[in-house]
């Protein structure tokens, strides 16, 4: 959770989220409650809508200078998609803003994932408050890269 | 750390500021849902195919329990921002005045020096921290639509006199007519105004109304380089920022905080405004005055 | 045709008198001394119980929670208002058609699916698309890398579908093929094909989902405007009516309404609106309700609470079979009952402990025969992770022969029928579905509704409220907010090999290069021309487009030239 020193680091700027389905993806039942949910714990919350390529999806972080993406997909396309968006961003030399994943993803798939450095990973029926710890701590990471 | 970031920041932008001075700034206002995003959105695409560059703020509510927020301007012109490549930055008011002040003012500032022609900031124009917002524009536009009633009554209480370019959005709505016929009665009451004010009337479908929206707010920018008003309100609105901000962090709160420490002031209910007379007569203003 | 404005609301009026409470002297005299006493010998659980619809459950329903005019809102099976059931016999007639939903990888995959079932007695085939081909994407474009085959079937152009059908005789199978924003091209495609074996399309039975309202409302997939789309259907109708009787062209489809979070009230009136938006296109567009009314069909979901799911699915037939003679004018039996194919639901699926999804369906499954369906699709265990193994499939069949052929729930007819708990709760259902359809009557239809998002953030907030008591522990889902066990073992499930892009693919690029040009290009024209021209119909030009290997993405190009793509409006 946020403790002492992180409530500073948010204190005057709350953390700033992207929520995207970068793939061919309508299912949004999943995205529409955290983009709430998120809201609710206090960060501000930015939704790409449907459809968006991985492209927008990181030239739309960027300007908006968020801390973490939250990419989520549900028609088993993300080993493709999520890659496409991890790479990107490496080939830019974007390192402070955090990638996290969601949606349908095999426990199989979860490694290679997380070699992309796209963590969490969660599926249906995780807590919102699992999900939001980690947004967070994610959150912290990159913002201290930011402020470096 | 905070401490040294903070003077970081405020030497670049001090800079930066240098740099500065082209850009217009138009700040565009109107009641939620009255279709802001998508004229924005459609207009800021006209602007670019012209071979300009245009950056677009926008400015959402933060709920004053959580302090966030769904960003949701952003969303209503994201095709025409990706297709044309524009810079936006989505803003949460963050429930303060001072917040979303310094972080607009910041960035306008940097996106001036980076040579923007124009800068669109939106606001829903509601309470006092969006009006203040408006005084960093250079130009001010308030949209309106047909059949809001009493929202609009609100509205325009505050604005009116502010605004230089009224647009009336969904033309093709039942009363668009009368509502434009109305703001224009009040308009021609302005007599002092050395720029004539019009009213813009604006369908989502009909591109030739955000090139009259263009053009309008091309009209003000004439008008503000002839009176030498260009970029004015905005030295205002930074110099009224800063020197508030910092007489608030090294003026106000340290008396504050004296005044609470000091046991002898138990009694201040009784005699505030002494107090006060009595602080600001020991600052020497006037002597302050003769040196700047 | 009756028609009248505030159809609606007076009928809102009207049925609200049937949940009204009337005093019940014993219910009183027994709250007041038994349950008093009880209660406060015992715990007693204070809390409020409700449903999906936030439908407040009293503790002990009586004869005074119905209306004294009660049996005539029942009839009887096979007769108005249908509330009992479509049929007269029901399921002694014949059981509901287990339908199980399939489709995946290549067309050479699914071919040889279709002909195992075939080999199996099964007539009635299911198929499933891909990603890309509900949203009218060819194989070969960049957006698709990655979706292809995984969660159906890719068509990009009639070779695929050739290979899909190769060695099928339509007329001797029906096929239900759920697509949406592209269901027309791939019906031209069907029809194309049943050409090919030289059949008269009088003689091709089928379905197509194209339900273009609940794409905007749920399940997200569109290529136009709505405009657009409702055009395109519209000629489906027409066309289809006149020379393709037999082929169903809308299945009217709470399911995914109910996927993205709706309560089943809102499933229930989102749909019908859905469902009466397209009947009264259809008598616009000239033709007489009695005869197209019985070829649109209903899909609903069959989710977790029992009682309010066989609830709304007697409260559905009620309310078509009312409105569509009242407010329509139907007259035909046939064209005022409402059939219905249910799928258990997704929703309530969970990837902790899977093998308790199996009881899940079971309830589910159990519900929808209670509930009067024609058909039922039960989801497999594993089906919150991935499309169903082999094995699960099969368990998922089995439940419904048990169901079917052991239970004995079957019997008799709408053996429910007559509950104080579930009559009360199908009138509560009732009105609850009118006070939407009044609602959306005073936003000017289901369309407006739709577009100025009003129908998306019903549902959204709803979908948020019950995630909010699922956190709470107000309401419980097992292995996932109790009975949790840690460290589960994953289970084996379904992968889609790489394959299936490759073979697209290289399918695509000798389709491309031994095609004629010329008439790819003359048919794409003529289809613009239609498009472009509101009097004309644009089904033989869809038909003329496939037969000449157009792609699904080119000839969808032509109209996205004309009626350009649709944004939803803002739901959060």
């Amino acid at each position: 959770m946020v403790d002492g020193k992180n409530q500073l680091l948010f204190k005057d700027k709350p953390i700033k989220i992207l929520l995207a389905k970068p793939g061919i993806d309508g299912h949004d039942r999943g995205i529409l409650v955290l983009a709430k949910a998120f809201r609710d714990a206090g960060m501000e919350v930015l939704y790409a809508g449907l459809l968006p390529t991985p492209e927008e999806v990181v030239d739309t972080a960027v300007n908006e200078d968020v801390d973490v993406i939250a990419l989520s997909l549900l028609n088993g396309a993300h080993m493709t998609v999520f890659r496409k968006v991890a790479q990107i961003m490496e080939s830019r030399n974007i390192d402070d803003i955090s990638l996290v994943g969601g949606g349908t993803i095999p426990d199989e798939d979860k490694p290679e994932l997380e070699k992309m450095k796209i963590t969490g990973n969660y599926g249906p029926g995780t807590p919102l408050s699992v999900i939001i710890d980690h947004v967070t701590m994610r959150a912290i990471e990159a913002r201290e890269r930011k402020l470096r | 750390m905070e401490g040294a970031n903070d003077n970081l920041r405020k030497e670049l932008l001090a800079k930066l500021y240098q740099y500065g001075g082209h850009s217009q700034v138009v700040g565009i206002t109107g009641p939620p849902g009255i279709g802001k995003s998508t004229l924005i959105g459609n207009m800021s695409s006209l602007i670019i195919k012209s071979g300009k560059k245009v950056a677009i703020l926008a400015i959402d509510a933060s709920s004053p329990y959580t302090g966030g927020s769904l960003l949701g301007n952003r969303i209503r012109m994201q095709d025409q921002l990706w297709e044309n490549k524009i810079y936006m930055r989505s803003l949460a008011n963050r429930g303060s005045k001072g917040g979303l002040a310094d972080s607009a003012l910041g960035s306008v500032i940097i996106l001036d020096s980076a040579g923007y022609d124009y800068i669109i900031i939106e606001t829903v124009g509601s309470g006092q921290a969006d009006l203040d917002i408006m005084n960093l524009a250079d130009t001010t536009v308030l949209v309106l639509a047909p059949g809001l009633g009493d929202q609009i009554q609100a509205i325009k209480a505050g604005i009116m006199e502010i605004a230089d370019i009224f647009v009336m959005n969904k033309m093709d709505r039942e009363g668009a007519y009368f509502a434009m016929k109305d703001i224009e009665d009040t308009l021609s009451l302005d007599e002092n105004k050395e720029f004539r004010r019009e009213v813009i009337g604006s369908t989502i479908t009909k591109s030739e109304s955000y090139l009259e929206l263009i053009n309008a707010i091309g009209r003000h920018r004439e008008f503000l380089d002839r009176a030498g008003q260009m970029g004015k309100k905005r030295l205002d609105f930074a110099l009224r920022w800063v020197l508030e901000d910092e007489l608030k962090e090294k003026l106000i709160d340290p008396i504050i905080a004296k005044i609470h420490s000091n046991p002898k002031n138990a009694s201040l209910k009784e005699n505030i405004y002494q107090e006060v007379d009595f602080i600001i007569d020991s600052l020497d203003i006037r002597g302050l005055l003769k040196k700047i | 045709m009756v028609e009248e404005q505030n159809y609606y609301k007076k009928k809102l009026q009207e049925v609200q008198k049937h949940t009204e409470l009337k005093e019940n002297a014993e219910e009183k005299r027994w709250r007041d001394t038994t349950l008093k006493k009880w209660n406060e010998k015992t715990d007693f659980n204070e809390k409020e119980y409700t449903n999906s619809s936030d439908i407040k459950i009293k503790d002990i329903y009586t004869s005074s929670d119905l209306p004294a005019d009660q049996e005539p809102l029942l009839g009887i099976s096979g007769e108005y208002p249908f509330t009992r059931g479509v049929y007269p016999n029901m399921y002694r007639g014949k059981y509901w058609t287990m339908r199980m939903f399939s489709g995946f990888g290549t067309p050479e995959d699914t071919n040889s699916r279709l002909k195992y079932l075939i080999s199996h007695g099964e007539t009635g085939l299911s198929i499933a698309f891909d990603m890309p081909t509900l949203y009218a994407i060819d194989c070969d474009s960049k957006r698709a890398e990655g979706e292809i085959g995984k969660c159906g079937v890719n068509v990009t152009s009639l070779k695929d579908m050739e290979v899909v059908f190769d060695g099928i005789d339509l007329s001797k199978v029906t096929t239900s093929m759920t697509i949406n924003a592209p269901a027309a091209v791939l019906t031209a495609m069907y029809f194309a094909i049943a050409e090919k074996q030289g059949l008269d399309l009088n003689k091709i039975g089928g379905t197509v989902q194209a339900d273009i309202l609940k794409e905007y409302i749920a399940q997200k997939e569109w290529i136009y405007p709505p405009e657009a789309h409702l055009r395109i259907i519209r000629d489906m109708m027409v066309f289809c009516t006149k020379n393709a009787p037999k082929w169903n062209y809308i299945s009217i489809s709470g399911y995914h309404i109910r996927e993205a979070g709706a309560s089943a009230v809102q499933e229930l009136a989102f749909t019908l609106a859905d469902g009466f938006y397209y009947v009264d296109m259809g008598i616009k567009a000239g033709l007489d309700p009695n005869r197209f009314a019985p070829r649109l069909s209903f899909f609903f979901n069959s989710s977790i609470n029992f009682f309010e799911e066989i609830a709304k699915m007697r409260a559905a037939r009620r309310i078509w079979a009312t409105v569509l003679k009242e407010k329509f004018g139907v007259t035909d039996p046939r064209a005022q009952m409402l059939r219905f194919h249910t799928q258990t639901s997704g929703y309530t699926l969970t990837w902790q402990q899977p093998l308790n999804n199996i009881i899940r369906t079971t309830v589910e499954a159990m519900a929808a025969v209670f509930g009067g369906t024609q058909s039922l699709h039960t989801n497999s265990y594993d089906e919150a992770m991935a499309l169903p193994s082999e094995e699960a499939v099969k368990i998922a069949l089995r439940t419904q022969q048990i169901l079917a052929e052991e239970t004995g729930i079957a019997d008799t007819i709408d053996p429910l029928a007559g509950s104080y708990y579930l009559e009360a709760l199908t009138n509560e259902i009732e009105k609850e579905a009118y006070r939407y359809f009044d609602k959306i009557e005073s936003m000017g239809g289901i369309l407006n509704a739709v577009k100025n998002g009003y129908i998306q953030r019903e549902i959204a907030a709803t979908s948020y409220r019950r995630q909010k008591r699922l956190e709470s522990g107000e309401e419980i889902m097992v292995g996932v907010n109790r009975y949790v066990e840690k460290d589960e073992k994953p289970i084996n499930i379904l992968k889609i090999s790489k394959e299936a892009e490759k073979i697209q693919l290289s399918r695509l690029k000798n389709t491309k290069e031994t095609r004629n040009v010329e008439k790819v290009k003359k048919s794409l024209d003529a289809l613009r021309e239609a498009f472009r021209d509101e009097k004309k119909n644009v089904m033989p030009f869809l038909i003329d487009a496939a037969k000449s290997y157009a792609t699904i993405e080119e000839i969808s190009d032509v109209g996205r030239e004309i009626y350009g793509g649709w944004k939803e409006p803002v739901i959060v």
